[in-house]
């Protein structure tokens, strides 16, 4: 079973890792030796700042909007477009990042690839900014998502090969926390850049505006730098300790659709209404609370990266009480209707919008805790890649279209209106979660038990596993009345197998859950 | 919003239920009936400018509209507790503007309340540091110096615009609308209005501005027999679904001195477009200063018809200034627009569009209605399954 294969090499590892190293005859320092310690944290480094560059730029048009807007001429839709179009190409990547990555590049070129991809897509949407043209940014953009979302698969990827079974809760929490820190500096720096650049061209306008961006894409190309030094890096340690390249092991049947159950589709319905009342509303929100609140730019663009400052401490200590409590659906309950107070507080009160976004941060961490790991208890283990790709696909489609729908009805009704049919996204989400909470009742509550419930249950399949392999003792009978519980037990064990200080999503071999939406 | 429009019969209801109860509530004159009168008992049109006078008359109330560019353009709203009450103009008197009286609202007795807006000077400065704080200001333009066209009328509005001799070309346009009935206006704003108000849109459109960082002031006057309006409110409204991005409206009321009733009022939000279709990037709000008592004397000189109706006018003035500081200067579209509701009353009060009613309450009550029945099918499949199953034992 995978289950023994993956610890049986976790032993293993450990095992080398007291060994001498096997390095070319002669010993090597610390620092350049593969399989040690030093060596890999300096490794770490350059993975962190790997996917810094991509983060960082995503939200540059969030954290410039009233600047875009006003040197680009553009209504609040067409500034939208933005990340409409980051969203489009990951409507099918999502699909075959992790194949392209597997089949197609090897990790170490598709790496490099997709670092190329967001660097040069940041410089096409900084020209596109330098001489004027918005559809060139737009173009910018596209290339900027082609490289993002499968960006940060590889940098998964990456980590899995040099961390399983050592410090992978670790750095997958600090791949996280490199990963909001780029996007809170971004938040909170970029309006500074501007006017620096914009005292040095002497004007604001599109000038300063492209000149700001080509700043920013120094992080891509820092980013870039980093890429490169790992498939050094990889590759000297494939050489020296003969061990293979890394592999997202994702397989993705896009046949397995037509079996997905009822419960698995309310998922998908609850991910979409849900994330589309998040990020379109991160994008938009500076001006929002400048324009209803009277916060300084300053203090705005504070106020809307709070949302990812307080996820980075909250997802770590929500996973571990949503891990030890089960009970998914319920989480998942609470946390939608946390958010959808958070934006009626926002839409009908003058409240201080800190604490709807603070809010709003932590519903959103608990979101992520709750709503993705129940994707492994209703779909087979092999179907889950699937199962997350379409879930990802659907979701950036749902981004895409919702990005766009939000500024339109913002140039022609407002923030209320805009508000509200936030609210009525969050709603739709809510509508699908009471349905799954009952439509789990109905079919034996496997989503909403506890976690000691989980825990005897997991026990009973394996014994109940071990008896199966004696048939002789069990009448046909008794075999079916366990054979479903077997395979719950399976898909138990899955989860049970990815770490606790972390929540359960980040599976060490599914790609697609390293995406922006798990991600940040 | 799909989630919203399919299954809206169930809010119809909800909406319905609240329009009748907005109805019950305002239960004060909805309706009136218009009648305009271009230069009420003057064989020809005198020189010098029009004067409008629109009668409104309500259930047992008349509302006096009276809009004259004799000098300053005014507006001026008599309110009469008699459906039957008129104007009288003496227009001799009138015209020679040197004394009060010349104009009369009869029965005098009937009148409740009396205001009115001047629409004073048009100030100009140069906002060199960008900064918008008026300073560096050009000569102003007098608007009683200005050449007013004839007044053109076109249904329940009138059309009054001018230009300083100074001017090559454009003009400062005067719009009044006057209304029925509640409603709403066409264009941003829109603001809501109701049969005791009347609105007007100020337009300064293609005048070529003295300086490259040019910004613009109204100076506004408002006039009053007893109480003229005096202190300016700052009402904040969560509701920005017809002015998109504007959560303030600005309400320079009158109110007696010991009570708080608001006699009359203007009402404006602090925003105006920079075209004449505007989208929101065109918008650039607008500020307003403390409003200060005035000389009544200099104010009636100003205006033929403050002169004539006001025998001892108080006036209080306030500036409303456009732009703020990093927002484009009037030279980039060369067009302004700013609108201003007056009326006698309390201002009208937005409410929820039932747009947003009917889907805040799908979308909550939905959640609701699914959760109560799905307990109620899993209570009764629950009560079905246990007595099923015990069944076999006896």
């Amino acid at each position: 079973m995978a289950d023994f294969d993956e610890r049986r090499s976790l032993l293993g590892d450990e095992d080398e890792d007291r060994e001498t190293p096997r390095g070319p005859g002669r010993p090597m320092l610390a620092i350049c030796d593969p399989s040690h310690l030093l060596h890999r944290v300096v490794v770490l480094l350059f993975m962190c700042f790997l996917g810094f560059g991509s983060y960082f730029c995503y939200d540059n048009p969030a954290a410039l909007q009233t600047q875009v807007i006003q040197d680009m001429n553009l209504n609040t839709a067409k500034f939208m477009q933005l990340y409409a179009w980051y969203s489009w190409p990951n409507v099918v990547l999502c699909f075959f990042g992790g194949f392209l990555l597997d089949r197609v590049f090897g990790v170490r070129l598709g790496t490099i690839i997709f670092s190329l991809f967001v660097c040069v897509g940041q410089v096409i949407f900084a020209t596109g900014a330098l001489v004027n043209r918005f559809w060139l940014m737009e173009v910018g953009r596209f290339v900027f998502g082609i490289g993002g979302e499968s960006l940060a698969v590889a940098q998964n990827t990456y980590a899995v090969n040099w961390f399983k079974g050592k410090e992978l809760n670790l750095v997958f929490g600090l791949q996280l926390s490199m990963a909001r820190l780029g996007s809170t500096v971004n938040m909170n720096i970029m309006g500074w850049v501007y006017s620096k650049v914009e005292d040095m061209v002497g004007s604001s306008g599109h000038t300063a505006l492209g000149g700001s961006l080509m700043i920013a894409a120094v992080t891509c190309l820092f980013s870039l730098v980093c890429a490169l030094v790992l498939a050094f890096f990889d590759k000297r340690a494939a050489r020296i300790l003969q061990k293979e390249e890394g592999n997202t092991g994702e397989v993705i049947k896009l046949t397995d659709v037509k079996d997905f159950p009822i419960t698995l589709w309310l998922i998908f319905i609850i991910c979409v209404g849900y994330y589309v009342a998040v990020f379109p509303f991160i994008g938009l929100g500076q001006v929002f609370f400048i324009e209803k609140f009277n916060f300084s730019p300053a203090q705005a663009r504070a106020v809307n990266s709070i949302v990812y400052i307080i996820s980075a401490p909250a997802s770590p200590i929500l996973g571990f009480i949503v891990d030890r409590t089960g009970r998914n659906v319920v989480w998942v309950i609470i946390a939608v209707v946390a958010t959808l107070c958070a934006h009626m507080m926002l839409a009908f009160t003058f409240w201080n919008p800190w604490i709807a976004m603070s809010l709003l941060g932590v519903s959103y961490s608990l979101l992520a805790c709750a709503l993705w790991p129940m994707v492994a208890f209703v779909v087979p283990e092999h179907q889950l890649g699937t199962a997350y790709g379409f879930m990802q696909s659907i979701q950036n489609l749902g981004l895409a279209l919702i990005a766009m729908a939000a500024g339109a009805i913002l140039d022609t009704k407002g923030y209320l209106v805009l508000e509200v049919f936030f609210c009525a996204c969050i709603c739709l989400a809510l509508m699908a979660v009471v349905m799954l909470y009952f439509v789990d009742y109905l079919r034996g509550g496997h989503l909403n038990r506890s976690a000691s419930d989980r825990a005897k249950l997991q026990k009973e399949a394996t014994s109940a596993a071990e008896m199966k392999r004696r048939p002789s003792r069990l009448t046909k009978g008794e075999l079916a009345r366990l054979v479903p519980m077997s395979a719950f037990g399976l898909r138990n064990r899955y989860l049970s197998r990815l770490g606790t200080q972390l929540p359960d999503h980040y599976s060490t071999h599914l790609s697609s859950l390293a995406h922006r939406s798990v991600l940040k | 919003m799909a989630t919203a429009a399919e299954p809206r019969s169930g809010a119809v209801r909800v909406i319905l239920t609240l329009c009748v109860f907005k109805l019950l509530s305002g239960a004060e004159t909805s309706s009136r009936q218009l009648t305009i009168e271009l230069n009420p008992g003057s064989p020809l049109a005198p020189p010098g400018g029009d004067l409008l006078h629109v009668r409104a008359v309500g259930d047992n109330d008349t509302l006096h509209y009276l809009l004259s560019s004799q000098g300053a353009p005014t507006l001026l709203l008599v309110h009469t507790d008699s459906p039957s009450s008129t104007v009288q103009v003496n227009w001799i008197q009138f015209l020679a503007r040197n004394s009060s009286g010349s104009l009369k609202v009869e029965p005098e007795s009937s009148v409740m309340y009396s205001g009115g807006v001047v629409f004073s000077r048009l100030l100009e400065y140069d906002d060199v540091n960008d900064t918008a704080e008026p300073s560096n200001f050009f000569p102003p333009y007098e608007l009683q110096n200005f050449t007013w066209s004839r007044l053109q009328l076109s249904g329940p509005t009138a059309l009054l615009c001018g230009a300083a001799t100074t001017f090559t070309n454009g003009s400062l346009c005067l719009q009044l609308s006057v209304f029925d009935s509640e409603g709403r206006g066409q264009t941003w704003p829109r603001l809501l209005h109701s049969a005791n108000s009347s609105q007007l849109e100020v337009r300064l459109d293609g005048v070529l501005p003295r300086a490259m960082h040019s910004r613009f002031l109204l100076e506004l006057q408002a006039v009053g027999g007893a109480y003229p309006l005096s202190r300016v409110e700052v009402r904040h409204s969560i509701d920005d679904e017809f002015t998109p991005s504007i959560f303030k409206v600005s309400e320079w009321v009158s109110v007696e001195n010991s009570s708080s009733d608001v006699l009359g009022f203007a009402q404006w939000k602090p925003v105006a477009y920079r075209q004449r279709h505007p989208v929101l990037e065109d918008a650039t709000p607008c500020h307003h200063s403390e409003p200060q008592p005035q000389s009544g004397e200099a104010t009636a000189a100003s205006s033929a018809l403050i002169r004539a109706f006001y025998p001892e006018p108080k006036v209080v003035g306030l500036n409303v200034s456009f732009g703020l500081a990093g927002e484009k200067f009037y030279n980039s579209t060369k067009f302004l627009s700013w609108t201003l509701l007056v009326g006698v009353g309390s201002p009208p009060v937005d409410f929820f569009s039932p747009l947003v009613i009917a889907i805040m309450a799908v979308g909550l009550g939905t959640p609701m209605i699914l959760l109560l029945l799905g307990g109620v099918y899993v209570y009764v499949r629950k009560r079905a399954a246990s007595t099923t199953a015990y069944e076999p034992i006896n």
